[in-house]
């Protein structure tokens, strides 16, 4: 009896040996997780360092790598230093297709984190195909409301509130503040405002002039014609939500043509240094134009974000001017740190993202706005709040501080409410 | 010695050919080869049972290993200036895209002691089914004529690379690897419908008199092919020449006045290649090049607007053509139309591409009046019997029964990597499939199932920047197609290289390491072995 028993046994065991075997061919130990060592991880970032968006764009990354460095100086993530490979993708899809590739293929990298841009990102996750591979694609830089779709997008976060959020809380505002006025808007003709066109009919407010542009197509020649039409149809406020470029077109002929009207900007694309280092038109002229933002403006100085954010810029991004878009690489950079953190030492790819659906809601982040991911739910920051820009291009806001307006992407109602952001963690490192 | 080898070499390649010529073809069907030895190679030519000639050639110091080629799909017509039919009744003996590069392949794979044999197969066109009982009888042939034939490896270009799996997943115990190259993968409805939704875009946008489909039999049919190309070509090249004016040719007569005022020509050309699932990049077009300075808005307007519309063009030609020869040949084969759209939702193929490509569209608005143009326009119903028969054709199973390692250029023009990328998807599925048994067989103290995987895969990937422009700043056409774009576009030394890999495959009887491959793929250049690219597979496999 005993023989047999310890036949049984060991052939049991050789058997449990065997199928933990196979289980380890399936499920990859801790050793073979692509870019993860032991002490290092390595993350990869594509976005415009040349070409036509550079300038502003091309300070994302460098200002993530700065946040990073911050990290890995005070010790690391558990116990993982952070590497970041970045490469130029010049706002180009198939560049960021070839550069993508690159970093899974040649560097391979643990995730892509903060990729940039609405058409490089859909270029990406169809032809690199991301999702197939497992690959994360972590907090990317842009508001399009269908890279919230789990199905169809698996392995990406989005970060940014959405360009539908934006349409519909501002279409709020525009019913509310201007109604009587004939108002206008010049859009772009793509899925970017595709999105702010579902917003504003979410939120029932019509146009009495719409003007829709191909992106590419934007110049002082086109931007004429876009006057010509405001004033012909008698505008009063124009809503441009479209890129900085358009926007400098737009304002700088309309100031040459002496038409004053109010202008509303989207959020993408009222930023002022990229306006500054990218146009010739002058800061000044978006003085008294109304914006939305969910993130704080980055010259208060008194928001404990920036102020932190600004000495890590000072320290590990040596002569670089703090903005808004360093502002947003190292905000992306922190929520990329506090997923790593969350996910254990234990890093996988599947841990880290099932760690942002668990716990992601309450990462601490400069964001003024709720952030609402979930097992269900893929969406990052759900709100913004309404300022107006100053001489400067500072962008202040119109209501009390903290006054934000929280909504989704489809017709559920926007809430004013006062967010209470989670306070800096000790030092900014994740907790 | 490496001098003399070389000479050796050199010997080998015209004593090869001029044993071919001096050979005389028997007349029988499956009588006994005729065979000849001649500066080192033994070459004989035949007939199989079905009246497919056959050549086979091995050098006196045969090492044992012979390849049998199966060659890709040759034109059912003569095309007057571009193809000659009676070119498809040649044994090919080994890949390559001219006779130079299949003269220096042959050349080297019989320096090194390797056997080659292949069949003309018994006609022109689509001939799977057939080709792959030929081939069955061509290895007996191969194995009596050369007794000390120790292992055969299958390989074979496009629809030779759909035979070559297909006689690895059927006749395992026949070939000892496969070499599938620029494959067309899964089923030849595949490969049917990426060209007929080409050729079919292309006739509603441009010229709705092109027949398409619903070819006449015999040499009516012939002339109305060529009619159909000839059409083709008058269309691509008034596009070509419109790519900055956005002018239509004068035969879109089936686009409305209003479209054609607003929305350019190249945005219609570049909406075609994305809804049927073409590359985005060319023969010249890497995608990512522009005239003059990077950071100008117009580099950025070329990249973004022009060059997805002219990588098109390259591609469509390609594409369209082939439309029209494989409808006709299907058709003729299975007795009926079988290219049906009737249910093809263009703007779900198209997909995310109206995003990607916004630009080259002319905008979403644009791109939704050029859908409505294709949402208006009478579809293409295939014959039920026809296409019942069509699908009855041989088709993958998706498995891997022997050695396997396979090429393709993700981003050729004519069987791009998403054929290839099904049999990897089929075989990554049985193989999670044997995981599972395996598991359930150990806990059952049963057998264990194999869990290998025995695919390998190389990617012939194009160089990241090759469009090089002229003084004009226009893109410069007139230069060779780069590695990586074009039709199974393959180097002297990726060719031989998989070859080297099949025939490791072959002996050792499992698909070679990572490293040796890599030192082999390193040589050759241009080859990738990425566990971890996936190519976009066909609209065919992704909507369907």
């Amino acid at each position: 009896m005993i023989g047999s028993f310890r036949k049984k046994g060991l052939a049991a065991a050789s058997a449990v040996i065997a199928v933990a075997g196979l289980a380890l061919t399936s499920v990859p130990a801790q050793a073979s997780e692509p870019g993860v060592t032991a002490n290092s991880v390595k993350l990869g970032i594509t976005v415009p360092m040349t070409g036509i968006a550079a300038p502003g764009y091309s300070k994302v990354a460098p200002a993530a790598k700065a946040y990073f460095d911050y990290v890995n100086a005070n010790g690391g993530i558990n116990g993982r230093k952070i590497q970041l490979v970045i490469e130029d993708d010049r706002y180009l899809p198939q560049e960021a297709v070839i550069k993508t590739n690159k970093l899974i293929l040649r560097d391979k990298v643990f995730a892509i984190v903060g990729a940039l841009g609405t058409a490089n990102n859909l270029a990406v996750n169809s032809k690199v195909r991301l999702g197939a591979r497992g690959v994360p694609s972590l907090f990317v830089n842009t508001g399009f409301s269908g890279f919230a779709d789990k199905r169809k997008y698996p392995t990406l976060f989005p970060l940014f509130s959405t360009y539908a959020m934006e349409a519909k809380i501002m279409g709020n505002y525009i019913k509310e503040n201007f109604a009587g006025k004939k108002i206008g808007l010049i859009v772009q003709n793509d899925d970017f405002g595709v999105d702010a066109l579902k917003g504003f009919a979410a939120a029932g407010v019509k146009f009495d002039e719409t003007i829709k542009y191909v992106s590419g197509t934007q110049s002082p020649a086109t931007a004429l014609t876009w006057v010509q039409k405001l004033v012909a149809a008698k505008i009063e406020v124009v809503y441009l939500f479209g890129v900085t470029t358009a926007t400098a077109a737009a304002v700088g002929v309309a100031a040459q043509a002496g038409y004053k009207p109010q202008w509303i900007f989207g959020s993408v694309g009222a930023d002022a240094t990229t306006i500054q280092t990218a146009t010739t038109v002058p800061v000044a002229l978006l003085n008294g134009a109304i914006s939305a933002s969910f993130m704080p403006d980055a010259a208060d100085t008194t928001d404990e974000y920036v102020k932190f954010f600004r000495e890590v810029n000072t320290q590990y991004n040596k002569g670089v001017t703090f903005d808004n878009n360093v502002l947003a690489g190292m905000n992306g950079a922190m929520m990329v740190a506090n997923a790593i953190k969350a996910a254990g030492p234990n890093l996988t790819r599947k841990g880290l993202m099932a760690a942002i659906e668990s716990k992601g809601a309450t990462f601490p982040s400069a964001g003024l706005v709720p952030l609402a991911y979930s097992s269900t739910s893929r969406v990052g920051y759900t709100g913004y709040w309404i300022g107006k820009y100053n001489a400067t291009g500072s962008l202040l806001p119109i209501e009390a501080k903290n006054v934000v307006y929280t909504t989704d992407s489809g017709n559920g109602p926007v809430v004013k409410t006062t967010s209470k952001r989670p306070a800096l963690p000790p030092k900014g490192l994740p907790q | 010695m490496k001098r003399t080898f070389k000479a050796i070499a050199v010997g080998f390649t015209s004593a090869a050919l001029v044993a071919l010529s001096l050979v005389v073809v028997p007349t029988a069907a499956n009588a006994n080869p005729v065979c000849a030895t001649v500066g080192g190679i033994k070459s004989c030519q035949g007939k199989t049972s079905d009246g497919a000639a056959y050549v086979l050639q091995a050098p006196l110091n045969f090492n044992g290993t012979a390849f049998l080629y199966s060659k890709g799909y040759r034109y059912p017509i003569s095309i007057p200036g571009v193809w000659d039919v009676a070119a498809s009744s040649v044994a090919e003996q080994v890949p390559g895209s001219n006779a130079t590069i299949k003269t220096q392949v042959a050349t080297a794979l019989l320096s090194k002691g390797y056997g080659l044999f292949s069949s003309a197969y018994t006609k022109a066109g689509w001939n799977a089914d057939g080709a792959v009982k030929t081939n069955v009888e061509l290895v007996g042939i191969w194995k009596k004529e050369f007794p000390n034939t120790k292992k055969i490896v299958a390989w074979g270009e496009s629809q030779g690379g759909f035979i070559t799996q297909a006689l690895a997943e059927n006749y395992p115990t026949l070939v000892d690897a496969a070499v599938p190259l620029c494959m067309v993968g899964g089923s030849v409805e595949a490969a049917l419908k990426m060209a007929g939704d080409a050729l079919w875009g292309t006739k509603v946008f441009f010229d709705p008199t092109i027949k398409a489909g619903g070819y006449s039999a015999g040499t009516a049919g012939v002339v109305e092919q060529l009619t159909d190309i000839g059409k083709i070509a008058a269309a691509l090249t008034s596009l070509s020449g419109a790519i900055a004016t956005g002018a239509w040719p004068a035969t879109a007569t089936a686009v409305p006045a209003a479209i054609k005022a607003v929305v350019p020509s190249r945005s219609a050309v570049t909406l075609i290649g994305q809804m049927a699932g073409l590359p985005n990049v060319s023969a010249n077009i890497d995608g990512v090049s522009g005239p003059g300075d990077p950071a100008s808005l117009p580099h950025a307007q070329f990249v973004l607007g022009a060059a997805p519309a002219i990588a098109t063009l390259q591609n469509l030609q390609d594409a369209a053509i082939l439309g029209v020869l494989i409808i006709a040949d299907l058709e003729g084969i299975n007795g009926g139309r079988v290219y049906d759209n009737t249910k093809t939702d263009y703007e779900a193929q198209l997909g995310d591409a109206k995003a990607i490509y916004n630009l080259a569209l002319s905008g979403n608005d644009a791109a939704d009046a050029l859908l409505g143009v294709l949402k208006a326009a009478p579809r293409d119903t295939a014959n039920p019997a026809a296409l019942t028969k069509l699908r009855a054709m041989l088709s993958h199973k998706g498995v891997i029964n022997v050695p396997t390692v396979a090429m393709t250029a993700p981003f050729e023009s004519t069987t791009p990597g998403g054929h290839l990328q099904w049999l990897i998807n089929s075989n990554k599925a049985n193989l999670d499939k044997a995981k599972t048994a395996a598991v359930a067989a150990i806990r059952a103290g049963k057998p264990r199932p194999s869990t290998v995987n025995n695919l390998m895969v190389i990617w012939n990937f194009p160089p990241d920047k090759y469009t090089t422009f002229t003084s004009a700043g226009l893109p410069d056409t007139s230069k060779p197609a780069a590695n990586g774009t074009k039709h199974c576009n393959y180097t002297v030394a990726q060719l031989t290289a998989m070859a080297e890999l099949g025939a490791i495959a072959a002996i050792t009887g499992k698909v070679p390491n990572a490293a040796n491959a890599r030192i082999l793929m390193r040589k050759a250049g241009g080859l990738s072995f990425d566990r971890d690219f996936e190519a976009p597979l066909l609209k065919f496999y992704a909507i369907e």
